[in-house]
Order: C-alpha cells, then sequence, then structure tokens
C-alpha cells in the first residue's frame, strides 16, 4: 500500500469516525415537534414553605400509560366506584338529566356562607362553589362564646370547575359503577385549550388546564 | 517498528470507533453529593449500552425477584419509555420550596432527575431507551410476571 493509499484510508476512516459521532443519539432521533395537547397541573401553597408543584403531562402518554396501571380501583383505564350512589344521590341520572337538558343555570344556591351555581353552556359544564369561613384570629374562642367582630376574618375558597360535556359523556360511557377515565382523556385531548378546573383559598391555589404549550405558563 | 506502529495504529482506530459508539448510545450520568462534614461525594459515568449488555450477566434468579416485585410496573414503564421518546423535549414535574427542589424532565431525549435538597445534591441523567432496556431485560427474565 502506497502513501497516497494510506493517507486515503485514513482520511476516510476519520470522516466514519467524525460522522458517527455527530449522528443524532438514539434519544433525540424523534425531534418533529408535533402539536400534542397537555395537561398541566399547579399547585401553590401561600404558607412560608411556599411549595409549588409543576406537573405537566401530554394528553396522548396519559392515553398510552393509563391502561398500563392496574392499582386498586383503577384497572384498564376505567375507575370503579363501588357505590355510585353518593350520599342517596344518583350521580349518574342527576348528570344524564343535566346531559339531556337545554343550555341553563340548572341550580344556584345562595348563602350566607355558600354559594354554589351548577349550569351548562356552550357544550361546557360549569360549576362553581364559593365558600365562606369565619375563622377567630386569635384561635382561642372560648366554648360557648361568639367570635368577636374584631376577631374574626372571613377566608374564602373558591371552586370553579369548567369540563366540555363530551368529556362527562365520555366519562360516564362505562358500566354501571364505572367512570371511563382514559375516554375521558381522549375527549378532552380533541377539546383544544381550556381550563378546567381552578381553586383558590387562603392556603393553596390549584389549577388544571389544558393547552398545546409543553410548559407551564 | 512498523508493526508496533500498526498495531497502535489499530488499538488507536478501536478505541475512537468504541468512544463514538458510546456516544452515540449516550451515556448515563449519576452525581449524588451530601452537604456536610465528611459527606460522600459520588459520580459515575456509565454507558448506556452496558447497561443491557450487564443485565445479560445478573444471575437469572436475582432478575426473576427483581422481576416478580417490578412486574406489575413493567408494562407501565415500558409504555412512560415508549412515549417519552416521543417528547424530546418536556418539563415533567417540579416540586419547590424553601429547602428542596425536584425536577423531572426530558432534554434531547435525555431523562433528567435532579433533587436538590440542603442535605443532598443528586443529579441522575439516562437515555429514555434504558427504561425499556431494562423492562425488556426483566420480563425476558420472567415472562408473563
Amino acid at each position: 500500500m502506497n502513501h497516497i493509499s494510506r493517507g486515503f484510508l485514513g482520511l476516510a476512516g476519520c470522516l466514519v469516525v467524525g460522522a458517527c459521532a455527530f449522528l443524532p443519539s438514539r434519544g433525540a432521533a424523534q425531534t418533529s415537534p408535533k402539536p400534542d395537547q397537555w395537561i398541566h397541573v399547579r399547585v401553590e401553597s401561600k404558607d412560608n414553605s411556599g411549595e409549588t408543584v409543576r406537573v405537566n403531562v401530554p394528553v396522548e402518554m396519559a392515553e398510552k400509560v393509563l391502561p398500563a396501571i392496574h392499582h386498586e380501583n383503577l384497572r384498564g383505564g376505567k375507575v370503579h366506584i363501588h357505590n355510585a350512589h353518593l350520599d342517596d344521590v344518583d350521580l349518574r341520572t342527576l348528570l344524564e338529566a343535566v346531559r339531556s337538558s337545554k343550555d341553563g343555570e340548572y341550580v344556584t344556591v345562595q348563602g350566607n356562607g355558600d354559594n354554589v351555581r351548577v349550569a351548562k353552556s356552550a357544550g361546557y359544564l360549569y360549576i362553581h362553589v364559593t365558600e365562606k369561613k369565619v375563622c377567630d384570629k386569635t384561635a382561642k374562642q372560648t366554648e360557648g362564646k361568639e367570635v368577636s367582630a374584631k376577631n374574626a376574618t372571613a377566608k374564602e375558597s373558591k371552586v370553579e370547575v369548567k369540563i366540555p360535556m363530551k368529556v362527562v359523556d365520555a366519562l360516564f360511557s362505562a358500566g354501571e359503577d364505572e367512570l371511563d377515565v382514559l375516554a375521558a382523556l381522549r375527549a378532552l385531548s380533541s377539546s383544544g385549550d381550556t381550563e378546567l378546573v381552578s381553586i383558590k383559598d387562603d392556603e393553596d391555589t390549584v389549577r388544571v388546564w389544558i393547552d398545546s404549550k409543553n410548559v407551564s405558563d | 517498528m512498523i508493526f508496533l506502529a500498526k498495531a497502535a495504529l489499530g488499538i488507536g482506530a478501536t478505541l475512537i470507533l468504541t468512544g463514538a459508539y458510546v456516544f452515540h448510545e449516550g451515556v448515563i450520568q449519576v452525581s449524588v453529593d451530601e452537604n456536610r462534614a465528611a459527606g460522600s461525594h459520588v459520580h459515575i459515568w456509565v454507558p448506556a449500552m452496558v447497561v443491557p449488555v450487564a443485565l445479560h450477566f445478573v444471575p437469572n434468579h436475582n432478575l426473576k425477584e427483581a422481576a416478580a416485585k417490578a412486574g406489575p410496573y413493567l408494562p407501565v414503564l415500558r409504555e412512560v419509555s415508549k412515549e417519552l421518546a416521543k417528547y424530546p423535549e418536556a418539563d415533567l414535574v417540579e416540586v419547590l420550596d424553601a429547602n428542596q427542589h425536584v425536577h423531572i424532565a426530558v432534554h434531547r431525549g435525555r431523562v433528567y432527575i435532579d433533587a436538590v435538597s440542603d442535605n443532598d445534591d443528586i443529579h441522575v441523567s439516562f437515555p429514555v431507551e434504558t427504561l425499556s432496556d431494562v423492562a425488556d431485560r426483566l420480563e425476558e427474565a420472567a415472562p408473563g410476571v
């Protein structure tokens, strides 16, 4: 082998090694962006620890992983509830009545402490609950004594739930005493960007929403 | 002399090729630092390709035991691995408070798990495929578990 062919061989070897090193790794093979829907959960604590929890999960991934989980009441993407009649309220019948009704406000309860509103509008089910609690600032309330206005503070907790009706339908599409979470996720993935749950009180703020971003805002 | 040069060239080329292949397949990084006096500091870099090979040398009864324990979670592990490969960039979980920070993310097809607290700094990263490699080997050891 003469010097030229040896040099050529060496050059070719270097090129092969270089090309091999710059090949995308196995993990980074699929880098094309996909307009997937993501479920985001954010919990922010207002206490001194300032704990914040952020969870971002692709809906498609949740759909695939959920059927693989078999733990207690969750099996095959369905949650088995032993008694759907919660406190003598037939939830399934109630939701069926809401589903088949026209848009409107179904329940409005306004009291001194709590406000509850259940409504259906433009394909969404809305549940808004506002709870007001009167708390003693000193936390040393003597039994039998009323909290004085000076020491009393009103704490308000707000729960707002907005669920597409097709997700509610999917959730209750399984048999009796079952919630089809998998079907609900599938319905959710086609619902577009939406805020699902918002809870605000003096201790925590909880938000659950769905959009196409892969990080929390 | 020429023979020695040729042998050195062969060994060198083999090392370079092996290095390039290892780089291509990715590495598993584990870093543990205890933030206290005489605390331990462990930093490990292992080629990810070693994991499936090394699992073949683990005694089968040990693998069966591990598979039996991990059995219910293997399908979940496999699905998570398969799905994570589709999301090379993702911030999955973040827990933050005054004393600790836990972050699980995928960046360029690698899973990063970081747990930083007042006492310890733990950083683990590995290619997503390592999860399925482990799940495959455990399932081979105890099929149908």
